[in-house]
């Protein structure tokens, strides 16, 4: 599938940089964090209610603040330690946000990879499609795409989910369905319609891509000498332009990754998710205390960040390696 | 190919693509579940005042004739009413753009001005620590989410900066309307001389243009960086050096200049990254912009609203699509000849 | 030195290029000299060095190249006045070591002193730059340097630069680093290489002309600076048959009118009969024959010299890649080169004297005519000869050329090793 010259830039991009090295052990620390988060966590990541005496949010471990508690009308100045059985303290519902963080990791790679998958097989074969026969059947689909691309896809994806709502479902948890672990969701919820809402945000890039690569394949011989031999439009765009087109989508994919998970985190920020459980929805939790508790926003905010950067190490890597002229779109949202 | 004719094939292009979405944005109500008279009188309102609705909205009619109804409603720039408020949509967007174009120039303003420097140091200063730190900036921004940047701002600027919130922070902007606007600002200093409108302009788009350009600004560098070096490795570099021009005029005059011409196409897509990142941006930080009250839109399901300014949207976004390809066509020769 | 009137002698010429592969000798220790006025031709297969060399006395070498070794000398007695007071070391009588001299002067030798045309002039032009714009711009590097002589300073720290400047001419139609004096002198020089309507056709961009009138602009371009020495890399290689033999003519008479001295490279040795006065045979990043054209083309006694002759494609014949010589392009890798005669392991008449490096024997014919071949001392024995397979069957296709990685002729640049995957698109089926 990847020629051996290209695995040869590819060995050599990683051996020369520190980067991919680096991208791909963050990346494996949050695939780790998210297939075994009921091992990782600390505490149930909805359980509530892990506030000191006060009702006051656990800071992260090794500082303190100061808030203020009424009594009897008056207001008192209190210290609020932190605890050593909440790493990175705790919300303003008194959830622990270390275990949060955790079980984030879970809602961002499910979306990110099934919602990039999903956009994979919706944009490939439309591109494929659209480049191979060119046309009048290239024009029509590409003003399709052109009319997808002049949708923000933030914009899309919420004019989409407003349609549809957000619905979520469970995907049991085998390591506590069978009770290996004890006090953890027996479930995770995937957001469902945030995942195929960002399929179909994000699908018009990778036509593009495949679009280019069916279009320089068109009139190569070897296509030309299948349709001679009496190959259908079918197998012909199977068999040889569809591989032809892997690489470059490979490393689309890659890119398109780090965009889904900030347009799934951007989603769940404004509270468009079906699930709770996400990095974004944590964030806004902690939009009104950024003031005394800080952490609340912070730490979840830090694990999209290191789960993009992963991402989009590789994406450099491969793109480096393999094609240096792609274009996907920024998840700057 | 003349750059007129160009560039009337690529209105007639935008018609089709702003005809699109109108029709997908139609479709969307249509496929969208539940009984809108229900959200614009509420679920337990007389049948009788319901009915009512429906006829004045126009929902009774069959699906074709609000189609088309609708259409000739956009292109007469007339986006109907809103559910909840009942004022006009047209009215509703457009007292909201100045707000969220004066963000996004803002922040397309502080990204380029800090980009493309950052880029050529980047690029002729290849593996030097100036070039690590402007690598390592533009993958910190382009891997950072806006929301959270600008609430990390406000906690550095409340918390760690100890600025009293009023500086820079917690404007509240009552009824959506900020306290001044970039074009009263202007006047006011134009007129009276007097120059604070337009400073607490700036204290308070400040904050919010960062957190919007910072990906831009990440993105550009980048862009700029790979592009320049590209574009040092391709002979008429050498040949330029060969006939003994001077290396600062080959990086600006030469290189530079043709690094930014496909450079300029490239941020003419990633708009709608920055059109997405103002909705964000001004939720985070309350600007009243076209972002903010989308987002109002969507909870309330205020569709005549929510359609109208997403139709404005992709309006803007075909129309400076359009114009960036007119300057791309200016600039490089090639385009219209072949 | 000898009394021959030399412009440039090159001493012990040794570039490298420090690539993944390891070190390549493009250059190796290589010694030339070039007399004021003559037409002096390198000749070669890809990969010889010969482009390098051209690179070398020009000061186009990029990294991972390096110039490690060596002189370049060129007579200018106005230049070694000024360099005397800060550098004694580097002038020589009227000679001037540019290789000891600041990167500062030996810039400010391109165009005025040095100047090049390239095999492929459309891309040897800025594409969105007019070509009368690139060609005046060429003028004024030549009017800074007459308005204030040999000071470097005035071409490049010139307040005319400054970065607000240089970035306005990023973006605004470059009109503030070029007079309209350079400009007319433009329309000039293209009406003096024979592009009809040279006012119109000043005004159009590179992608507008066809490939012949471009190299003639390219020509013209070179003549901006009125240098002394004009390097040309495969001038005609990349152009049209007919069109060949007109941009010879032209350069011929342009040579005969300003008197110019002319370092040409090329791979056709019918270019050379054409238009050289004296020749270098260059292989594996030495001349191994070198002489008066009489010398090399009736003289001649290098074997690979005669395999290049026997080739030798007509002027305006086949324009491919001239493969003379049955077996692999060289090695220039540094660990894979051997001390012995680097065409042995393709030389039909390779003996065991040629496992050490013979060094330039005299040969018959001209004074110049030498020889780096055992042949010239003695003759062919059979009885001495190497096995067949004496070298293996290390078969190096001749299509790897990681040889000359910097510029091989008609290849890309060694810098651009990523590849694309257009590039790949066969492999992947
Ligand atoms: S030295 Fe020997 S091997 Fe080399 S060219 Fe001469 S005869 Fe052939």
């Amino acid at each position: 599938m990847i020629p051996d010259r290209l695995e040869s830039n590819l060995r050599q991009g990683f051996r020369e940089s520190l980067l991919p090295k680096l991208g791909l052990v963050l990346l494996a620390s949050i695939l780790i964090m998210a297939i075994f988060a009921p091992v990782l966590a600390t505490h149930n990541p909805t359980r509530t209610g892990y506030l000191d005496e006060n009702g006051n949010s656990y800071p992260p471990l090794g500082t303190s603040y100061t808030t203020e508690i009424g009594q009897d009308g008056e207001f008192v100045e209190v210290e609020v330690e932190s605890t050593s059985d909440h790493l990175l303290g705790t919300n303003d519902i008194g959830q622990d946000v270390f275990s949060r963080l955790v079980y984030g990791a879970r809602t961002s790679m499910l979306v990110g990879l099934l919602g990039t998958g999903l956009a994979v097989l919706i944009g490939v074969p439309f591109g494929l499609v659209s480049g191979y026969y060119g046309g009048r059947v290239d024009d029509v689909m590409m003003r399709i795409a052109d009319t997808m691309l002049a949708f923000p896809s933030l914009v899309l994806a919420l004019a989409l989910i407003g349609v549809f709502g957000s619905a979520g479902f469970g995907i049991p948890d085998p390591l506590t369905r069978f009770g290996l672990i004890d006090g953890m969701p027996e479930s995770t919820t995937l957001p469902g319609t945030v995942t195929v809402v960002v399929a179909l945000v994000t699908w018009v890039w990778f036509a593009r891509v495949a679009r280019g690569e069916a279009m320089s394949v068109r009139n190569e011989e070897y296509v030309t000498a299948a349709r001679s031999m009496g190959a259908s439009n079918w197998t012909i765009l199977f068999k040889h332009v569809l591989p032809n087109s892997l690489t470059p989508v490979i490393v689309l994919a890659t890119i398109q990754v780090a965009a889904v998970i900030l347009l799934e985190s951007s989603l769940s920020f404004l509270g468009f998710s079906g699930t709770t459980l996400s990095w974004g929805y944590d964030i806004s939790r902690g939009q009104g205390y950024q003031r005394t508790s800080w952490w609340i926003s912070m730490v979840p905010g830090l694990g999209i960040v290191f789960a993009v950067i992963a991402v989009n190490l590789l994406g450099d890597w491969l793109r480096d390696a393999l094609d240096p002229n792609i274009e996907g779109e920024g998840g700057g949202a | 190919m003349s750059i007129g004719k160009f560039l009337v094939k690529r209105l007639l292009q935008g018609v089709l693509v702003i005809w699109g979405v109108i029709t997908i944005m139609f479709a969307l109500r249509a496929v969208s579940p539940g009984d809108p008279a229900n959200l614009i009188v509420g679920p337990a309102a007389d049948p009788e005042i319901r009915d009512q609705v429906r006829e004045q909205y126009g929902l009774n009619e069959p699906i074709y004739v609000q189609y088309v109804d609708y259409v000739q409603g956009m292109i007469t720039g007339d986006f109907g009413y809103s559910f909840q408020s009942s004022r006009e949509v047209t009215a509703m967007v457009l007292e909201r753009v100045p707000a969220t174009l004066e963000l996004a120039i803002a922040a397309t303003i502080i990204a380029i001005v800090i980009a493309v420097p950052l880029g050529v140091i980047s690029a002729s200063r290849r593996n030097e620590p100036a070039d690590y730190g402007a690598t390592l900036f533009s993958l910190l921004g382009i891997s950072t989410p806006n929301f959270w940047l600008g609430l990390m701002l406000i906690l550095l600027f409340a918390v760690f900066l100890q600025d009293p919130m009023e500086t820079y922070l917690g404007f509240t902007f009552p009824q959506g309307r900020r306290p001044v606007g970039f074009g009263e600002a202007v006047m006011t200093l134009v007129t009276t001389g007097y120059a604070g409108d337009l400073l607490t302009w700036v204290r308070h788009i400040m904050l919010p243009a960062i957190t919007l350009g910072t990906y831009f600004t990440a993105m550009i560098t980048r862009l700029t960086r790979s592009g320049m070096i590209d574009e040092f490795g391709k002979p008429y570099v050498t040949a330029t050096e060969a006939k003994g021009i001077p290396y600062v005029l080959i990086r600006y005059k030469h290189v530079l200049r043709n690094t930014m011409i496909p450079i300029i196409t490239v941020l003419g897509l990633q708009l709608g990254t920055l059109i997405g990142g103002a909705v964000i941006t001004e939720t985070v930080f309350n600007w009243p912009g076209l972002g903010d009250r989308l987002i109002q839109a969507l909870n309330a399901r205020d569709w005549p609203l929510m359609q109208g300014i997403i139709v404005f949207i992709a309006l803007g976004f075909v129309l400076i699509n359009i114009a960036v390809d007119a300057l791309y066509a200016t600039l490089d020769p090639r385009v219209t000849n072949e | 030195m000898t009394d021959t009137d030399d412009i440039l002698r090159v001493n012990d010429l040794s570039t490298r290029f420090f690539t993944e592969q390891g070190q390549v000798n493009a250059v190796d220790e290589l010694e030339l000299r070039i007399e004021r006025g003559e037409v002096f031709g390198i000749v070669g297969e890809s990969g010889s060095g010969k482009s390098v060399t051209a690179r070398s006395v020009i000061d186009l070498i990029d990294a991972p190249g390096e110039i490690i070794d060596g002189e370049i000398w060129f007579d200018d007695a106005e230049l070694a006045e000024t360099v005397r007071e800060d550098a004694p070391d580097a002038v020589d009588g009227s000679f001037v070591d540019l290789l000891s001299v600041s990167p500062a002067v030996r810039q400010s030798l391109r165009g005025t002193s040095f100047s090049m045309i390239f095999q492929d002039p459309e891309s040897s032009f800025n594409p969105s730059l007019t070509v009368g714009e690139q060609l005046a711009e060429a003028v004024e590097v030549q009017r800074r340097a007459s308005a204030n002589p040999r000071s470097t300073k005035a071409k490049t720290d010139s307040a005319e630069y400054s970065f607000g400047n240089l970035l306005l001419s990023t973006v605004l139609p470059s009109q503030q680093f070029v007079t309209e004096e350079s400009r007319e002198r433009a329309i000039e020089l293209l009406e003096l290489v024979g592009i009809p309507d040279p006012v119109e056709r000043a005004d159009e961009y590179p992608h507008e002309y066809s490939g012949g009138m471009l190299q003639r602009a390219m020509i013209a371009q070179a003549l901006a600076g009125e240098p002394d020495v004009l390097i040309a890399d495969e001038p005609t290689t990349a152009l049209d048959v007919t069109i060949q033999a007109q941009i010879l003519d032209l350069l011929d008479d342009l040579q005969t009118e300003t008197g110019m001295t002319i370092l040409l490279i090329t791979h056709n040795l019918g270019v050379v009969a054409r238009m050289c006065d004296r020749v270098g045979v260059m292989y594996a990043g030495e001349i191994v024959e070198r002489g008066t054209l009489e010398d090399v083309f009736d003289d001649h006694v290098h074997p690979y010299t005669e395999g290049l002759l026997g080739s030798i494609p007509e002027l305006g014949g086949a324009n491919g890649q001239l493969e003379p010589i049955g077996g692999n392009v060289p090695s220039l890798l540094d660990h894979e080169m051997e001390d012995r005669c680097h065409f042995a392991d393709r030389c039909p008449m390779a003996m065991e004297d040629c496992l050490d490096h013979p060094p330039e024997f005299d040969a018959a014919g001209s004074e110049a005519h030498t020889v780096r071949c055992v042949l010239a001392t003695q003759s062919y024995t059979e009885r001495e000869a190497l096995p067949p397979n004496y070298f293996g069957d290390t078969e190096r296709p001749a299509g790897d050329k990681h040889a000359e990685p910097a510029h091989s002729d008609g290849e890309q640049p060694a810098e651009r090793t990523r590849t694309t995957i257009s590039d790949s698109g066969g492999e992947s089926r």
